[in-house]
């Protein structure tokens, strides 16, 4: 069952990422038109704005991606030289460390747009972009990879009851050596 | 506080944690034992304005742009014009894997995917043309590695964002390091297969009519080159906007070889996603520990710190180089550069140095990071391409290599101008 949900959060945020890709390429043509109207003397202005929110906005919601496909990076000093149980136990440690931060993050990301939302905050900037447009899907973001950490996390816990250990390294260790090649 | 920072440092990543996180943790511990402030409130103001940066938006477009070159065979083509060009040299093909490792370099900021792909291409070459399966093997390791020092690279980005340095002056000043350690490579090549010619397998030469028709293949990338940089100091571009180009250029190159199918697209934007995010996380726990840092008064510390050591500018610059030769042992580049990045260049600028110079030296230190074991990424992406042999091959093959990084990072301290002769003539 843990295994099941997994591979069904991996299809999920598989597309996702290709969303994410493609809002990329999408803010890439943009800025390319800017450059070619810029060479005639006019622009859209506001490309380097635009730019910003993509990448807040593509950041967090890669970020659940990065975890299920294992690439955030760790340091297998000492968990690659113990048994698959010990490397097991290390995984959980970590998967319960980083889920109390992303869950942090996302608690004190929701002030930001709070304040945006009370305040009716727009962008000091010619656009005057409403804040809370960018910043609720943000915080949305981030609050979807605390969700998925714990998903993870609980996942490993429940297979490490069932003494099911060895099966967590495939979802929860370090990284996984063909995806590196990519 | 900085020994606290860097014992707790240590400890968690030992602990396994991912980097970023280990960046955060220790954010908050600044917060909580140094800080009179509660400097965790700003958590999500750090977290927004470090992620909601048009600058950064280049580190996606650079990944991107070496995916689609990647992933659209340009690499195998590269591979074997360059085979035409350079194989008469003694050591032959060896010098093919560093000539294309650096023109790799040159367009795509990544170090690891170069590494992958000259492997892939070049491997099934060395056993038939009887090479040595060391020198072979660690010239491509160690020739990847030259993707994080020439223009445009993606850690001299994150450098440049987060010292607040100019990133097209990073640029200029990575071009002659980067270009002399790929000279570097190729004479200390020569120099091996000179004394040791065994190990050098058969050189080729061929006819000039094909040397020709081979520059075909070879054109692409110099004009995407090109294309970059010179978008950036003609004044066209921004570094962002500069790294939409090259994507834009990329795939123009891609479908003229006809690389481009919907598959390959999708596993190049994909591909791209995840390797932004596992940046984005560490360079945005970066920027929390920078914050807290600064605000819980490391520029204090950090005089008072030196005043005590009684160090010269000189005496610290090699106690700096130790400590990443030490470190790069176990951490990897970009978690290397970055968590270093808050205590270390402060450090270093206090002592008078040149933050820009400072990148290209610690570029260079960890380069050597990408292949020293029993971490280094490229080793291993390398030999997983060998498919035989073991893993200490390649290793003992990087050896003349890491000693052409330390002579280099010698050449630096003591002729800043190798690095700072490029920004300063073109300012």
């Amino acid at each position: 069952m843990e295994l099941a949900m997994i591979e069904t959060l991996r299809r999920l945020n598989r597309r996702i990422a290709m969303i994410v890709g493609a809002m990329l390429l999408l803010c890439a043509t943009f800025i390319l038109a800017d450059i070619i109207l810029r060479q005639i003397g006019t622009s859209f202005g506001g490309t380097d704005e635009i730019s910003g929110y993509v990448m807040a906005l593509a950041t967090s919601w890669g970020m659940s991606f990065t975890l299920l496909e294992l690439g955030h990076v760790r340091i297998d000093l000492f968990r690659g030289r113990v048994q698959s149980f010990g490397r097991a136990l290390f995984d959980l440690f970590s998967m319960v460390v980083m889920t109390g931060v992303i869950v942090m993050i996302a608690l004190k990301s929701w002030p930001v747009v709070e304040r945006s939302l009370v305040n009716g905050s727009r962008a000091n900037t010619p656009l005057e972009t409403p804040l809370a447009w960018v910043q609720l899907p943000w915080f949305a973001g981030w609050l979807w990879f605390a969700i998925m950490s714990a998903c993870v996390t609980f996942a490993a816990l429940s297979l490490i009851l069932k003494r099911r250990h060895a099966e967590t390294e495939s979802f929860a260790g370090a990284f996984a050596e063909q995806d590196t090649l990519q | 506080m900085i020994p606290f920072v860097a014992v707790s440092l240590l400890g968690l990543l030992a602990l396994s944690i991912p980097v970023g996180i280990v960046l955060f943790l220790l954010g908050f511990g600044v917060d909580t034992f140094f800080s009179a402030f509660p400097l965790t409130r700003g958590l999500g103001n750090m977290v927004w304005s470090a992620s909601n940066s048009a600058t950064l938006i280049a580190i996606p477009f650079f990944v991107l742009l070496g995916e689609i070159l990647v992933r659209s065979g340009v690499a195998t083509r590269t591979y074997a014009a360059l085979d035409r060009w350079v194989s008469w040299l003694p050591g032959g093909l060896v010098h093919a894997n560093i000539a294309t490792a650096t023109m790799f370099s040159a367009t795509s900021g990544s170090s690891v995917a170069t590494a992958a792909t000259v492997a892939t291409v070049a491997m099934p070459q060395a056993e038939k043309l009887g090479y040595d399966p060391k020198l072979f093997s660690g010239a491509i390791a160690a020739g990847g590695t030259l993707g994080i020092m020439i223009p445009p690279s993606i850690n001299l980005i994150v450098y440049g964002f987060l010292t607040q340095s100019s990133i097209p002056q990073l640029f200029l000043a990575g071009l002659l390091p980067g270009l002399g350690l790929a000279v570097g490579f190729m004479a200390i090549t020569a120099i091996i297969c000179i004394v040791r010619p065994e190990l050098g397998g058969t050189r080729r030469t061929f006819p000039f009519a094909q040397m020709l028709r081979a520059l075909v293949d070879l054109l692409p990338i110099i004009v995407l080159f090109a294309l970059i940089v010179g978008s950036i100091y003609r004044g066209w571009a921004t570094p962002t906007e500069a790294a939409a180009v090259g994507v834009a250029g990329a795939l123009a190159i891609a479908f003229a070889f006809g690389g481009v199918s919907r598959d390959m697209m999708a596993q190049s934007v994909i591909g791209t996603v995840k390797i932004t995010s596992m940046i984005m996380l560490i360079v945005i726990g970066a920027s929390f520990l920078n914050f807290t840092l600064a605000s819980a008064g490391l520029g204090r510390e950090l005089t008072a710190f030196l005043g005590g050591m009684g160090l010269s500018p000189l005496g610290t610059i090699m106690v700096v180089v130790v400590i990443y030769i030490v470190l790069g042992f176990f951490i990897e580049t970009l978690s290397l550069m970055v968590v270093t990045i808050p205590i270390i260049v402060p450090l270093v600028v206090a002592q008078g140095y040149d933050p820009i110079w400072f990148g290209i030296l610690m570029i260079v230190l960890i380069e050597m990071a990408l292949i020293t074991p029993p971490v280094g990424l490229n080793l291993y992406v390398v030999q997983a391409a060998r498919k035989s042999g073991t893993l200490s091959e390649v290793m003992l093959g990087t050896i003349p290599y890491v000693i052409t990084m330390l002579v280099m990072a010698m050449a630096l301290i003591a002729f800043p101008q190798i690095a700072l002769f490029l920004p300063e003539a073109l300012k």
